[in-house]
């Protein structure tokens, strides 16, 4: 039998894809969120996004394996970035998992056009590995909940046109009882969004407030009080399509460091050398265990590929930064220091000269990598899933 | 890519497991290394193995092996690695089998190869020359008279002592040493004895030839191999501390439940799942893909040897107290890991090798 090559309809999907690709990526802005939009209805109209969603729902049919090589072609062919990747990667697949017919039909195909941009309000200020304690309030009123609350680290909150949010229903039960799922528009009174400006000085994130917002009872997703088991399923698969995604990327980036000590004109010492072999023997073996366990990616093993993932982009980020020698610590672009309140959203045109080349500077690389061990579960608390659910250790 | 097994891979890992856990329980192993009796037992484990077809895995149907594949000898490796067996099953039925097969000659094939698939010749090869190391560029010839070896598997016991050495720029020869001086080197794994070869040019009788890029690919494939066994014993480290870690009380909890210690745990798993993909990978790439071969076998070695280095030092540690008794079995997997780490070459060599190949030295 062949391990590794493609099978037959595999190689007519890449090949069919890979033309398909260099005949239509277009070049866009980060920044430019219409551009970015055309771009993923694009995509849609073309039959290459929810490959693995349902038919009836827009989606493809299509299997894990379709998808991994969407992943890789897409990055060898340097597409834009995705900008509804909230909706497609963690809202949509929770929503297949869980939500009502009626809900499928009404959102779901509008995340694959990119006509309704999703973000996430799951965690917040008080409520950060330890999710279970949130304390954003749904009180019933009729056929209505009224919510008051605050969440952080919203990834697109800027520009979403809906959130898939985790409220607490029942103060008086045991934490992990009182909590329900809403899909909440993000256009409702009450609803306000900050930017929270991280340590690389730009804005990915944003910061959700509600005021006494008003939410139809009909946008409940599954039963109240049952949202802490859907949001660990919502978890998993964030884990996962982060994993998946993410270790095609971690070649590019691996290539981009590659460029980079082959452009040297002082060639590495033999320990500088060791360590980009090192990287690469890492990156090929996280890229090829996500294939490995692909059938279990969704359930905890996501954690052994998130934890690896995140450490390993940290190792490589840094190593990249260490190539530049004592020019390391100096700002390419100078940053985002001069535009400190215009650069602070997705969709602001005012991004200062040289962002986007401090965006593709390892100096960025570098700073923005100190998150991968926090966002999507803290390398701290997936080990400590890793051991009582993969392993089997008791907790008490 | 396609990472799953066949049924009849998976019915070889079965039936593997099954037998070794029957046939070959650690108490076994430390009947042969404490008792008087310690190369009946071995015997004995031998004799069933080559009932079970297993020295003649990787010899073509031709010759009267089974002539399976790379991917087929790791799924065995990887339980074989878990029990620690003895190192004739590398020495002979890996490592020889794959040195006859690529470098001997018709007749030296004819002649051995049956034997070694039947396990009717214990064979063993040396490579390592104290100028090489395991850099087959720099290996040397015969020329001043003599060979000398170091680190051959299993020579003292060896039915059939073949050494590689160099005849001309890039030209190595295959030879049975004859009469050869053999001197135990003493490994701390005692389960897996090293030796050093010496013979006189005289009593060298060719039996095979080709290049160093051959002989390469035999140490690749070899070192896939052997990876497969590391992450066999590094799994069954883990398994050992998970129960371990359970039972055992301290400050009336069990210390699993400390994150001290799940956690380094999680990094065992970790580790592991990286270096069992790496070495499917390779052996996938070897079947398939032979002009890859140095790059996989090399990322698999540098995987392996973390895996199990980590796994067994760690698996010491969580253990405790007990975990530095000789009575507890750590520490044969732990002097496993050690010896396999430096054999065909350290993670050193390997990532050397890999960023040569990447072009970045």
């Amino acid at each position: 039998m062949t391990r590794l090559q493609d099978t037959a309809e595999e190689a007519a999907f890449r090949d069919r894809l890979r033309n398909w690709l260099a005949e239509n990526t277009p070049t866009v802005a980060k920044h430019d969120v219409a551009g970015l939009k055309a771009w993923q209805k694009k995509l849609y109209e073309a039959g290459w996004l929810g490959l693995t969603w349902p038919a009836d729902y827009g989606g493809q049919g299509l299997t894990f394996r379709e998808q991994a090589i969407f992943n890789q072609e897409s990055a060898r062919a340097k597409v834009p970035p995705s900008i509804n990747n909230i909706g497609l990667m963690i809202a949509g697949p929770a929503l297949i998992a869980v939500a009502s017919e009626e809900q499928k039909t009404r959102y779901l195909r509008p995340m694959l056009t990119a006509e309704e941009i999703w973000c996430q309000g799951f965690s917040e200020p008080n409520a950060g590995s330890d999710l279970a304690a949130l304390q954003t309030r749904a009180v019933s009123d009729g056929d209505h909940y009224v919510i008051t609350g605050q969440k952080i680290w919203t990834s697109n909150s800027l520009i979403a046109d809906y959130i898939w949010l985790l409220v607490r229903t029942d103060p008086d039960a045991p934490r992990h009882k009182g909590i329900t799922a809403l899909v909440v528009d993000m256009k409702s009174p009450g609803v306000t969004v900050k930017p929270l400006r991280q340590l690389t000085g730009e804005a990915e994130f944003g910061e959700v407030f509600f005021d006494e917002v008003r939410v139809p009872k009909a946008n409940r997703v599954g039963a109240e009080n049952d949202g802490w088991v859907i949001g660990m399923k919502t978890f998993t698969r964030e884990r996962a399509n982060i994993s998946i995604s993410l270790s095609v990327r971690l070649q590019q980036q691996f290539d981009r460091l590659l460029q980079a000590v082959r452009g040297r004109d002082v060639p590495l010492d033999a320990q500088c050398a060791r360590k980009v072999a090192q990287a690469y023997v890492d990156s090929e073996c996280l890229t090829l265990t996500c294939e490995r366990l692909a059938d279990r990616l969704f359930g905890f093993e996501s954690s052994v590929v998130k934890v690896a993932w995140a450490e390993m982009n940290q190792r490589l980020q840094e190593l990249g930064l260490d190539t530049l020698g004592p020019d390391a610590p100096l700002l390419p672009g100078r940053g985002f220091e001069e535009s400190a309140e215009s650069t602070a959203t997705w969709g602001t045109e005012a991004l200062a000269e040289g962002g986007e080349s401090f965006e593709k500077s390892w100096q960025f690389g570098y700073l923005r990598s100190r998150a991968n061990t926090i966002e999507g579960g803290t390398s701290e608390i997936l080990r400590s899933v890793i051991a009582e659910r993969v392993l089997g250790l008791p907790r008490k | 890519m396609d990472f799953s097994l066949t049924d009849e891979q998976r019915m070889l890992r079965d039936s593997a497991r099954d037998f070794l856990s029957t046939e070959w329980p650690i108490a076994e192993l430390r009947r042969m290394l404490d008792a008087s009796d310690a190369a009946d037992a071995s015997s004995e484990l031998w004799r069933k193995t080559v009932d079970l077809g297993w020295p003649g895995l990787l010899v073509p149907e031709d010759y009267d092996g089974l002539g399976l594949g790379m991917f087929d000898l790791v799924v065995l490796m990887e339980e074989a690695g878990q029990h620690l067996i003895p190192g004739t099953l590398h020495s002979s039925g890996v490592l020889a089998a794959l040195s006859l097969g690529t470098l001997g000659d018709g007749d030296a094939k004819q002649r051995y190869l049956p034997q070694v698939a039947e396990g009717a010749l214990k064979a063993t090869v040396g490579v390592y020359d104290p100028n090489s190391g395991w850099t087959t560029a720099l290996l040397g010839g015969s020329a001043n008279g003599a060979v000398s070896k170091r680190f051959v598997p299993e020579a003292g016991d060896a039915d059939l002592v073949l050494v590689v050495h160099k005849t001309s720029g890039n030209d190595v020869e295959l030879a049975i040493a004859h009469d050869a001086e053999v001197t135990n080197l003493h490994s701390m794994d005692v389960t897996r004895p090293l030796f050093q070869v010496k013979c006189q040019s005289k009593n060298l009788e060719r039996v095979g030839s080709g290049t160093l890029a051959d002989l390469q690919s035999v140490l690749d494939r070899a070192a896939i191999a052997l990876s497969a066994e590391m992450v066999g014993g590094a799994a069954r480290v883990l398994a050992m501390t998970v129960e371990y870690v359970k039972d055992r009380k301290q400050f009336g909890r069990a210390v699993a439940t400390f994150q001290a210690v799940q956690h380094k745990a999680a990094d065992m798993l970790i580790e592991i799942e990286k270096a069992r993909t790496a070495v499917h990978y390779a052996a996938a790439a070897a079947d398939e893909q032979p002009e890859k071969l140095g790059e996989v076998a090399s990322i698999a070695k540098v995987a392996a040897n973390a895996a199990f280095v980590e796994a067994s030092q760690k698996g010491v540690q969580l253990h405790g107290g007990i975990g530095f008794t000789w009575e507890q079995d750590l520490h044969l997997y732990l002097k496993r890991a050690k010896a396999c780490e430096f054999t065909y070459g350290d993670s050193t060599w390997h990532l050397d090798r890999v960023a040569h190949l990447l072009g970045v030295s």
